[in-house]
């Protein structure tokens, strides 16, 4: 799938307008629903270059959640400063041991 | 953001267009193959998820509740940021107690200021929102004005056919008051005309006769001779002399 256009799923007569928080294709059963059995076969029906076009669509169900009605307040630049706290210290993690006030724990 | 809200204003008019023209052909309008079921319209939301203390989103509490009970997810944080600070994975150096202090002031500001600036910005959304509202239902007031103007045109331009027909009768009435005045001239021009014959073949017939009169006279006296006229003057004498002894 090429960068900047629709999924090959896309059907506008069936589907509508483009929602780029929903998934378009065959649906599957939702992670939370897996039997642990499962889990393999569920896995392998996943594929790799699905990955940027999943975190594409949770970014996109953010949005839609907290940015885009029409009264958010602070929630959504709050998350995300959290989320960049988090992402950043542990990119930074290295250097922060060094900082340590105990040797042992 | 505004485009998602022009998005959405267009799918909210697009239900009421599949009524107006159900020969549309566009794709999207077609409602045989929309999928409704799986694929409901999206509208935007009013009001964001919910969260709590700021940042934390309802659905995790949600998440606890059923295990733990109320205070699961509070006891769940509180033993993981133990569990980070107490074995140093989250080192608590110098910048973290810069951050705390940031993050007391920006709970008291965000305590502080936050509805104020949320009335604020809200209020500012319903000008905005209310100036597009308004400006479309003003556009189809005077529109539907306009058509209402069109028809009192229309009604007026009616009018004026029986102006027309009114026109047309007064001119009719004209021409004929012009036509009857002609045939009077005319008539008064014959009869002068004919009178000035008359009168001249009465002057002719008159002087003819007066002039016949005279002559006969004229020529009648002449051809009294002396002698004549001796004799007549002496039956004249005799008839008076007879009448006078009479009426004596």
């Amino acid at each position: 799938m090429a960068l900047g256009e629709y999924p090959a799923e896309y059907n506008p007569k069936v589907h509508g307008p483009y929602d780029p928080a929903r998934f378009y294709g065959k649906p599957d059963t939702p992670f939370g629903q897996v039997k642990l059995g499962e889990l393999g076969s569920w896995l392998g029906r996943r594929s790799v270059g699905g990955i940027p076009s999943a975190i594409s669509r949770a970014w996109w169900r953010w949005q839609h959640k907290y940015v885009q009605p029409k009264k958010t307040g602070i929630a959504p630049f709050l998350q995300l400063m959290v989320g960049s706290m988090a992402f950043f210290y542990m990119l930074n993690y290295g250097k922060m041991v060094h900082h340590r006030n105990y040797k042992h724990h | 953001m505004l485009s998602r809200l022009a998005l959405r204003s267009v799918q909210e008019a697009r239900p009421f267009l599949v009524a107006v023209r159900p020969t549309s052909t566009t794709a999207v309008n077609k409602a045989t193959e929309r999928d409704e079921v799986n694929f409901p319209r999206r509208a935007r939301p009013v009001e964001p998820g919910k969260v709590r203390m700021g940042f934390l989103p309802e659905e995790w509490f949600q998440f606890f509740y059923s295990k733990t009970g109320v205070t699961g997810p509070y006891m769940f944080g509180v033993g993981l940021t133990t569990f980070l600070c107490s074995k140093e994975i989250y080192v608590m150096e110098h910048e973290f107690y810069t951050g705390l202090s940031i993050f007391v002031m920006a709970v008291y500001a965000i305590k502080k200021l936050g509805p104020g600036i949320a009335n604020y910005l809200d209020k500012e959304i319903e000008d905005i929102e209310g100036s597009w509202v308004k400006y479309r239902q003003e556009s189809v007031e005077g529109l539907k004005q306009a058509i209402e103007d069109e028809k009192k045109a229309q009604w007026e331009a009616e009018g004026q056919k029986i102006l027309f027909d009114a026109k047309r009768e007064n001119v009719a009435l004209q021409l004929e008051a012009a036509y009857r005045e002609r045939l009077a001239t005319v008539h008064s021009e014959v009869k002068k005309r004919l009178d000035y014959q008359l009168e001249t073949a009465n002057v002719k017939t008159r002087i003819e006769q007066k002039h016949m009169v005279n002559w006969i006279v004229n020529n009648v006296k002449a051809s009294i001779t002396p002698a004549q006229e001796a004799a007549a003057l002496k039956q004249c004498f005799a008839d008076l002399k007879g009448l006078a002894p009479q009426s004596a």
